[in-house]
């Protein structure tokens, strides 16, 4: 029989997405988080990472352990549950990994736990961030190899798997790592350039708009037009979730929208009904401009936040531009989104037209400039938006771990042995060549 | 966590999620010993199959795991002819066709998702059950025993289980015990000398008081135990491992108690390599923590950088450092 499929795991800063490569969904999505018991917690991070308080009940607990209290820990939702009587600890910060014991016990029972797997048997598929130092890349394969004694490792950037899941988009007609990744997940934006597979470092861009704004600038509204008095206070972050991810899209131009709105209350104003926690009372609110709103944020900042101006477009347009000359062509026809906070309605039909005016725009005064000489031919400009854009980085993970290509460009148990962690540092890419 | 659970995480969660509302699905997955399961909705939304592929399926069919799935799954089970390709058991579940109660629902999904376990449970049952006979018959030997007669130990058939490649369950029941041997292979120098520490500390964690009732367990490195040692092609080489449990009647006196055995005792490879893996991982953070220990000793080290002594030309000028 053939092969075991590959595990494809990706830990995100706030949540870890991970399954069988094949599938086109996660089979677990949960918290990246571990609650440790309290008395074992002050372990060895306490040396590493803060200045130690108590050093000398610090180092007495971990060297006098004599029975199993490194096994008594839970991730994901349960370590959640769990939080009242154990310390949650997150490992992973900025998309990095941070704490390398909690990680290595986190891995633990991911694949014990969760995907009951023998991880001799299979090849895993890690993710990165963008401009990943490195010693971590290292520091993942010590772990993996050493410890899990996987069959083979890949560490794939995040930014390029988001473009390898778009091609199932039926917008795209040849498989091509070039493009311009916009990765919204909950707390930032990245906008990631990729060439061939590699990423442009110096051109990545971050705005500090993503999913937990949106969240708060419904909020704001609610309660700015008095329905949030509805609403239980424990309940309100909540409902305005709930009221971004159903009820919200994107509108094409903000001025006819809130026309169409006072004309027609009752036709586009939405009503959401909920029900208290505990009580069981129930309460309904209007849902009304902040349908159209909430992610216009994104497009005009200056209505939710007041230190960070640029419109998206805008800074995507800005990464293009600050890419070297000659693969600006090919970014521009390949912007891919990925991550939740790019799923609203539209989304991509409004950042296709916006960058296009840009584009244009600049054309237009270049051909002006040259006194009416020059001709362009015109720049391409495609965004593509996909079914599997929640969980693109997982996806594409999943589809390339599949191909059987996968096997040759990761790295084996015996490369390893033969090389050492350095053996990551090299890096091949997927498909580039196709 | 200490023990591995017996029931497969993912199977419960699509199905308490399918149960809830249908929908299509095409899940591929896999669990501990090379078993493969895929959960599919071939043809229409509310009928979910679930199929499991597991490697040793030609032994288990011989010690009777059809006919025990057949028995355990009545209702759900697809005949042969309709299993799915490349699987060797196909369940089908009718959402429209569930029991009533949300209590019976939760039932039925535990017990689907303890399908591994149960196609696994056959040749032990077969063998708890081949003790008890032997038991009888053996008292009957005993009487023989008074006429002088040589008591000859009768045992049962040696079933051997290849659950993964090179490595096996060897299970035959005696009158007065069942006896359960594990051969394992180490890939990794590491892994092999941890196993053998850890399964060590198995004997002696024996001599314990509260410990007593435990199955007796014994670990023999590179030379099979004599039961089995008549079998040819056995390995013998520097990274196998023997372990041997001996599990006596109490350990499967009822049912449940049976099936509790069963569950734990067929996880225990995994459990061994899973206990050698979190060994290894506390090793690794208590290095991290010995390298941080060090660092910050070097850097005390380091000697304090005093501010150079000032120095002067001849005349009483400075020089400016730049």
């Amino acid at each position: 029989m053939s092969r075991l499929p590959p595990l494809v795991i990706d830990n995100g800063t706030g949540y870890t997405k991970m399954g069988f490569a094949g599938n086109s969904e996660p089979s677990f999505v949960f918290p990246t988080a571990i609650a440790t018991h309290q008395t074992a917690s002050s372990s060895s991070n306490t040396a590493s990472a803060q200045t130690r308080s108590a050093p000398a009940s610090a180092s007495t607990n971990l060297a006098s352990k004599r029975g199993i209290e490194d096994l008594d820990f839970f991730i994901g939702d349960e370590a959640i549950a769990n939080s009242r009587t154990y310390q949650v600890h997150y490992p992973i910060r900025h998309g990095m990994i941070e704490n390398w014991d909690y990680m290595e016990r986190f891995w633990e029972q991911c694949i014990f736990k969760y995907l009951r797997a023998e991880p001799e048997d299979h090849y895993v598929l890690l993710t990165e961030p963008p401009l990943n130092p490195p010693e971590n890349r290292e520091n993942t394969a010590e772990i993996m190899f050493e410890s899990f004694n996987v069959g083979g490792l890949y560490i794939a950037v995040q930014a390029v798997l988001a473009l390898a899941a778009s091609w199932t988009s039926n917008k795209v007609a040849e498989r091509t790592l070039t493009g311009v990744v916009i990765d919204s997940g909950d707390g930032v934006t990245h906008t990631i350039p990729v060439a061939e597979g590699y990423v442009i470092g110096s051109s990545i861009k971050h705005i500090p708009i993503a999913g937990r704004d949106i969240t708060s600038f419904v909020q704001r509204l609610l309660r700015e037009r008095g329905e949030s008095a509805a609403i239980p206070p424990e309940d309100q972050l909540r409902v305005a979730e709930k009221i971004k991810e159903d009820y919200t899209y994107v509108c094409q131009d903000i001025v006819k929208e809130f026309k169409k709105y006072d004309a027609d209350p009752y036709r586009y104003f939405a009503r959401f009904s909920g029900e208290h926690s505990v009580t069981q009372r129930k309460y309904d609110i209007d849902v009304g401009y902040e349908r159209f709103l909430a992610p216009e944020i994104f497009f005009n900042p200056e209505i939710y936040s007041s230190d960070f101006l640029t419109p998206l477009p805008e800074v995507v347009d800005t990464v293009i531009q600050t890419s070297p000359i000659d693969v600006r062509r090919g970014l521009y026809k390949n912007i891919v989104l990925s991550g939740g906070s790019t799923m609203f309605k539209d989304f991509g039909k409004r950042l296709q037209r916006d960058v296009k005016a840009l584009v244009d725009g600049r054309i237009a005064g270049s051909e002006e400039r040259s006194g009416s000489h020059m001709r362009s031919s015109g720049v391409e400009v495609n965004v593509i938006s996909h079914k599997r854009q929640r969980y693109a980085v997982w996806y594409g993970g999943s589809l390339m771990a599949s191909t059987p290509e996968f096997y040759n460009v990761s790295h084996s148990r015996a490369d390893y042995e033969e090389y050492g962690p350095s053996l990551v540092r090299r890096f091949s890419v997927f498909g580039s060549a196709s | 966590m200490i023990l591995l659970e017996s029931h497969n995480v993912i199977i419960s969660d699509v199905l308490s999620d399918r149960f809830q509302k249908a929908s299509r699905a095409d899940i591929q997955f896999v669990d501990f010993d090379s078993v493969r399961f895929h959960i599919s909705t071939p043809e229409s939304k509310t009928v979910v199959v679930l199929s499991m592929s597991i490697q040793c399926w030609p032994d288990l069919l011989k010690y009777g795991a059809r006919q025990h799935l057949e028995q355990q799954y009545a209702g759900y089970i697809l005949p042969e002819a309709s299993t799915e390709f490349e699987y060797n058991v196909s369940l089908a579940i009718d959402l429209e066709r569930l029991p009533a109660t949300e209590e019976e629902r939760a039932e039925l999904v535990s017990h689907l998702s303890l399908l591994k376990r149960n196609a696994l449970a056959a040749p032990f049952l077969g063998a708890f059950e081949e003790q008890k006979q032997l038991q009888a018959n053996y008292k009957d030997a005993a009487g023989a025993q008074q006429m002088d007669l040589q008591p000859t130990e009768s045992k049962g058939e040696l079933k051997v289980i290849n659950y993964r490649d090179g490595e096996a369950i060897f299970v035959r029941a005696s009158h007065d015990r069942v006896t359960v041997i594990f051969s394992t292979e180490f890939k990794d120098e590491t892994d092999r000398i941890y196993g053998r520490v850890f399964l060590q500390e198995f004997v002696d964690a024996r001599k314990l008081q509260s410990l007593q009732s435990a199955p007796q367990v014994t670990y023999s490195n590179r030379e099979p135990p004599l039961e089995i040692r008549q079998i040819p092609g056995l390995k013998r080489s520097e990274d196998v491992g023997y372990v041997t449990f001996i599990l006596s009647p109490r350990h499967f006196a009822n049912p449940t108690q049976a099936l509790q055995t069963i569950s734990r005792i067929q996880l225990f490879r995994d459990y061994l390599h899973y206990h050698i893996k979190c060994s290894k991982a506390y090793m690794h953070s208590r290095m991290r923590f010995r390298v941080a220990e060090f660092l910050k000793v070097l850097n005390r080290a380091k000697p304090e950088n005093a501010a150079p002594a000032e120095r002067k030309t001849i005349s009483g000028r400075t020089f400016r450092s730049r």
